[in-house]
């Protein structure tokens, strides 16, 4: 049991400590930057071709669905309650 | 004077019959009662009032014998299925009797209980006078249901049962009536082949079909439909062009200027098919307003389409062309000449037990009685006469939007062949024999201009496929 108030005695002042040693931190960013594209050097292989491409693919057709009969369910069941 | 003797004669015993189911209705009424006065009522050919206590009968009792069977099987053919379908499904199942059970099995197809229909109809006796139009129920729910073979079964025994019926019919209408069923059955069987995508076995169905058949105008389409399944689009075109003939001119399809268009398309016939849907528009536009307009004017009224059913031809002179070949066709249909003689023959009823001067109890009841029957026929018959003319106008509103369709398709593969610096090969293709596709029972002659009666419905284009393209040369383009 003391063993244990000790402990907790000692993380109470580790956490005391911590809290007073944070500082009001303000991260500043670049407002301007400039980059010089054309001085870049990429280093490694060119494994692509050096123009633009785009592959080609095919042109997808959106086809209206057209009606085509499937089946004459409606006509039997009109042959029916034309029975009698 | 010998007519009035004979009238006499006739009239006396039908009295002494009325006197006596009179005298028992009067002494209390009970289950067995109410089947004796039904007895005595059909023997004096009131058959309506003799419904009423067959009715009361079934409601009260729980079995029946062969006797009552046959009575009720003669109720109800005197009178139609429509009188003993309004009893509840749990009086119609008490009673395992074909007559009831045909009723009870109708009544549960018309109600889409198709398992039902058919556990009610599945053992029905081949030997008895509702077998056909049992089995071409029982057909018809296996056919909803995709199963093949058992539908096959059952439409066999149809036309089985109907040819034996029919060659023992005596009546010239009677036998027609069988005839029809038969051929339905074997109709059917064929749409059960279209649906399963069998479709030159149901080519040769729909050839067994005699031309002199009623139901033949109509399964031009059908027809028409296999054939553009199997993708003979001239035999397609040939089937249509039939309803063109003047032996057909009554039969107005918008579903078949539909399949035109369609037909046209698939050929790659641009033109043409726009030809149609133009046509289309301009023909049945305003035939369609002036029909709807015509509707809605009397959509609300529950005799107005029945009176005019009824009414003399002269007398619709100054109606819509559609609207009398409408009734045209109305008037052909069996359903209707049916319920159109059961209807007559309970007015007459009714008048005959209105003119009784001895207005007792009992006479006071069937006098009610038919009258409420004859009022629920007349919504009815009127309501079949309008739904007919309303489905006709859904029909044309339908496949305004489908050609619609057909249009906005062409167009866009018209742009496509814009983009692609293409065109199809010829501007309008036509006809060659070359292009006639027929089998061994197709006969082949040119057309020329004449609808011969023998030859209709065996017409075939000869237009060949437009749908090749080729690359357009740079001298039209600049043009």
């Amino acid at each position: 049991m003391p063993k244990l108030l000790i402990i907790l005695a000692f993380l109470l002042l580790v956490i005391n400590t911590h809290a007073k040693g944070k500082k009001n931190v303000i991260v500043k960013y670049k407002q301007y930057e400039k980059f010089d594209l054309g001085n870049l050097e990429i280093k490694g292989k060119v494994i692509a071709p050096g123009d633009l491409s785009v592959l080609e693919r095919k042109r997808k057709v959106f086809s209206r669905d057209l009606f085509e009969r499937m089946n004459f369910d409606d006509k039997i069941k009109n042959d029916i309650k034309n029975l009698r | 004077m010998r007519i009035l003797l004979i009238f006499i004669f006739i009239s006396l015993p039908v009295n002494a019959l009325m006197k006596k189911a009179e005298k028992i209705y009067n002494s209390g009424l009970n289950a067995e009662k109410s089947r004796v006065i039904s007895y005595e009522l059909s023997k004096s050919r009131y058959y309506f009032s003799s419904a009423i206590f067959a009715k009361e009968y079934l409601v009260r009792n729980g079995s029946i014998d062969i006797d009552f069977e046959q009575h009720l099987e003669n109720l109800i053919l005197k009178t139609g299925t429509l009188t003993f379908s309004q009893l509840n499904e749990s009086t119609l199942k008490k009673y395992k009797t074909p007559s009831l059970k045909f009723v009870l099995g109708l009544k549960q197809f018309n109600k889409k209980e198709i398992y039902k229909a058919i556990n009610t109809l599945n053992k029905f006796p081949k030997n008895h006078r509702f077998s056909p139009e049992s089995f071409f129920i029982l057909g018809s729910s296996y056919a909803q249901l995709g199963k093949r073979q058992l539908s096959k079964n059952a439409y066999d025994t149809c036309i089985e049962t109907s040819t034996e019926l029919e060659g023992q019919a005596e009546n010239v209408k009677l036998k027609r009536y069988f005839a029809i069923i038969k051929e339905t059955c074997l109709i059917h069987f064929a749409r059960v082949l279209f649906k399963l995508n069998k479709f030159i076995e149901a080519k040769n169905i729909y050839q067994n079909i005699p031309k002199t058949s009623y139901r033949w105008p109509y399964l031009l389409l059908e027809r028409a439909w296999n054939s553009y399944k199997i993708e003979d689009y001239n035999r397609s075109l040939g089937q249509l062009v039939t309803y063109k003939s003047p032996l057909l001119k009554s039969y107005f399809l918008p579903e078949v200027q539909y399949l035109t268009a369609l037909n046209y398309y698939k050929l790659c016939l641009y033109d043409d098919s726009l030809t149609k849907i133009d046509q289309y528009y301009k023909v049945y536009k305003p035939q369609s307003e002036a029909l709807k307009n015509f509707l809605i004017k009397h959509k609300n009224s529950h005799t107005y389409f029945l009176e005019l059913m009824l009414s003399p031809i002269k007398e619709h002179e100054s109606l819509n062309p559609y609207i009398r070949n409408m009734m045209t066709q109305t008037r052909k249909k069996i359903k209707f000449n049916l319920d159109l003689v059961n209807y007559k023959k309970a007015k007459n009823e009714f008048k005959y037990l209105k003119k009784m001067n001895n207005r007792s109890a009992l006479i006071k009841v069937l006098t009610a009685e038919v009258y409420r029957t004859i009022s629920q026929r007349t919504r009815y018959l009127n309501h079949y006469v309008k739904k007919g003319m309303f489905d006709f106008v859904n029909d044309i509103h339908r496949f305004s939007f489908e050609m619609f369709n057909i249009k906005l398709e062409i167009m866009s593969n018209k742009r496509d062949l814009i983009y692609k610096n293409k065109k199809l090969i010829s501007n309008r293709s036509r006809g060659s024999w070359e292009n006639v596709q027929r089998d061994d029972t197709q006969h082949l002659y040119d057309f020329r201009g004449e609808f011969w009666a023998d030859e209709l419905g065996d017409y075939s284009f000869g237009l060949k496929s437009n749908c090749k393209t080729v690359k357009k040369k740079w001298e039209e383009k600049d043009a």
